[in-house]
């Protein structure tokens, strides 16, 4: 089928308009201008949020809200890694068009560990985390005795304390920033390398690559997920140390490909504005790209109902109040924007095929899912705290609006700082077999 | 006009895809509208050059999705609230989370089938007598390795002398009018 696909795009070329690679394959200036914009969000961003350390309950807020902006930093930072990984063991055009700015992105790695410092620091992380409040079993016990936790979380903290302590949350932080910083950098450095292969163009030089980067990436995908599962435990859902699931790291894993895969589309289509990019990106790679989005959509609510819907039928105490707490006391209204926002608008309108081929929709649908993304992570960390339930008001609760200027300015400063690296490199990897397919005149119009 | 007694079209014969296609740009900007290409295998251009760009399909496959849907939400509601209530662990009877599953199967089950059938109708199909069967070099080549297009005989331009001098510009294998 794909050999007989090819065959006639020879054929038809001939009265098709000719299309040759741009003789710059450089991210486009419009960038930088781009990036200032972004510092220019973050530092409103970061003036707004000022006022709410000093209300009651504000520094608290801005707290829990900077936990959220760093787990949407490492949701696309990390996500791209998995998704760089991805498109190297499928491979196929869609994955050469991604290339670039996923490397781009997996190159911020450093700035989303540096973010999780502050974090580390027992203070803070005390204000967060139950199990560094209390590191020891005396002192659990203790707050137990001032009726300051429950029976259920002193006995689950004591249970998981191996896991759940100050020092294993340093070591672990520190065991899965080095796996991947090294698959970062072996991954940006080979592409690079293989670019300036002197054998690039040839057969060998496309098969020894392709077979090196597989190698790397079928175990990487395999340790990323694990390691990132660790991590995704103890950051977030360790803020509630009595809960439990099995399918927690394979729905945030699902989750940072949806995120990871909208900021991808978009950042292609923002830059198909400009050349090269205006070359590359045809609409047919441009609507399975959003096939693929489409996957990542039913995937994720698949994921996160199938959790639901199990401890819906278990009933059992200590499985339900994790969902209980999201959606009594107000958090309905949020749970069910969640839904709405996560996958019933995203799903309805992705079905259309149009829409999926229209630059500017995509645009928009995109933007809308990495807000989704942000509606989902307020839902999820907030819920933890004991006075959440009386908390989704604004009334002497001024401070709740952390939760949107502490994300977005962190979120703006990865974006900056993923533009710098995006600057670096050409958009497009050279040697690769897929270019010259993209190269070709479309089929469908 | 009615369609000439006997003549079902005419139907020229090419070598590649190319020609086929830039035949039918070319019919298409004469003013030719009931025309058909049969290749092999798909080719994109040849719609894109007949104009052949939405069908029906995804409509009746959406309807059959939401009517599968709703139907085995419905049946459920109405057979654990109303023709057979049960108390399962307490849960109230419209336990809504449970329904979820088979509707959601439903959908797919009655969307999947609805776009087959759906399809095939708007094919017209099965069709048991087809014209273009009594050309014999359509009967080998337009499954193996042979470009179609047919001028039907239905369209207001077709005339047989002009119409065959028109295909014949583009210099296909053969020019054979189809008989009814």
């Amino acid at each position: 089928m794909a050999s007989q696909h090819e065959q006639h795009g020879e054929h038809v070329s001939a009265h098709s308009s000719p299309r040759v690679l741009p003789a710059s394959l450089d991210a486009p200036d419009v960038l930088l201008a781009w990036r200032k914009r972004a510092l220019i969000v973050a530092v409103v961003f970061a003036l707004l949020t000022l006022p709410f350390a000093s209300v009651s309950g504000g520094l608290g807020h801005i707290l829990r809200a900077y936990l959220m902006g760093y787990m949407t930093c490492f949701n696309f930072a990390g996500g791209a890694l998995v998704l760089l990984m991805l498109q190297y063991v499928t491979g196929g055009k869609w994955g050469l068009l991604l290339r670039r700015p996923l490397e781009a992105m997996t190159r911020t790695l450093p700035l989303v560990a540096l973010m999780f410092v502050p974090i580390l620091v027992p203070q803070i992380g005390g204000y967060l985390y139950q199990w560094v409040r209390y590191p020891d079993a005396a002192s659990t016990n203790q707050a137990y005795a001032d009726h300051l936790i429950s029976h259920e979380q002193a006995l689950t903290a004591n249970f998981k304390r191996p896991m759940l302590n100050p020092h294993a949350m340093i070591v672990e932080y520190c065991i899965i920033y080095a796996v991947l910083f090294t698959l970062m950098f072996l991954l940006n450095r080979w592409s690079l390398e293989r670019d300036a292969d002197p054998m690039r163009g040839a057969l060998a030089s496309y098969d020894r690559w392709r077979a090196r980067f597989e190698n790397l990436s079928g175990p990487g995908i395999l340790i990323y997920v694990i390691l990132m599962t660790m991590g995704a435990i103890v950051w977030i859902k360790s803020l509630d140390v009595t809960w439990y699931s099995s399918i927690w790291g394979l729905q945030f894993l699902v989750a940072q490909g949806y995120a990871v895969l909208a900021l991808g589309i978009l950042s292609v289509i923002l830059l198909s504005r400009y050349q090269p990019m205006k070359t590359l990106l045809r609409t047919t790679e441009q609507h399975d790209l959003g096939k693929f989005l489409f996957a990542f959509v039913m995937l994720n609510i698949y994921l996160c109902f199938a959790e639901f819907l199990i401890i819906w039928s278990g009933n059992l105490p200590d499985e339900i109040p994790w969902y209980l707490n999201r959606i009594h006391g107000g958090w309905w209204t949020i749970c069910t924007l969640d839904f709405a926002c996560h996958w019933l608008i995203p799903f309805c309108l992705l079905l259309s095929r149009d829409l999926k081929r229209s630059k500017n929709r995509m645009i928009w649908i995109t933007c809308f899912m990495i807000f989704a993304r942000l509606v989902d992570m307020f839902w999820l960390i907030e819920p933890n705290f004991s006075d959440s339930a009386g908390n989704l008001h604004l009334a002497g609760n001024i401070g709740m609006l952390a939760y949107i200027t502490v994300p977005v300015t962190l979120l703006a400063l990865w974006v900056a700082y993923y533009i710098t690296q995006l600057t670096k490199r050409p958009l497009v990897s050279t040697n690769d077999p897929h270019l010259e397919e993209i190269l070709e005149p479309e089929h469908a119009h | 006009m009615t369609p000439r007694e006997g003549i079902y079209g005419l139907l020229a014969e090419f070598n590649t895809p190319t020609e086929l296609v830039r035949a039918t740009e070319q019919a298409h900007q004469s003013g030719y509208r009931r025309m058909e290409c049969y290749t092999p295998y798909p080719v994109e251009e040849a719609a894109v050059a007949l104009r052949f760009h939405k069908t029906r399909v995804p409509l009746v496959c959406l309807m059959g999705g939401i009517m599968g849907m709703t139907t085995a939400f419905l049946m459920e509601t109405w057979i654990t609230v109303w023709s057979y209530p049960m108390n399962i662990a307490g849960r109230p009877l419209f336990s809504w989370p449970a329904f979820i599953i088979p509707a959601y199967e439903w959908t797919i089950l009655f969307a999947g089938l609805s776009a087959a059938f759906g399809m095939l109708a708007l094919n017209g199909l099965p069709q048991l007598y087809h014209p273009l069967f009594n050309a014999p070099n359509f009967r080998d080549g337009a499954s193996t390795d042979k470009f179609f297009l047919c001028l039907e005989a239905e369209d207001p331009r077709f005339s047989i002398l002009e119409t065959r001098a028109f295909l014949e510009k583009f210099a296909p294998v053969s020019v054979v009018e189809v008989e009814l």
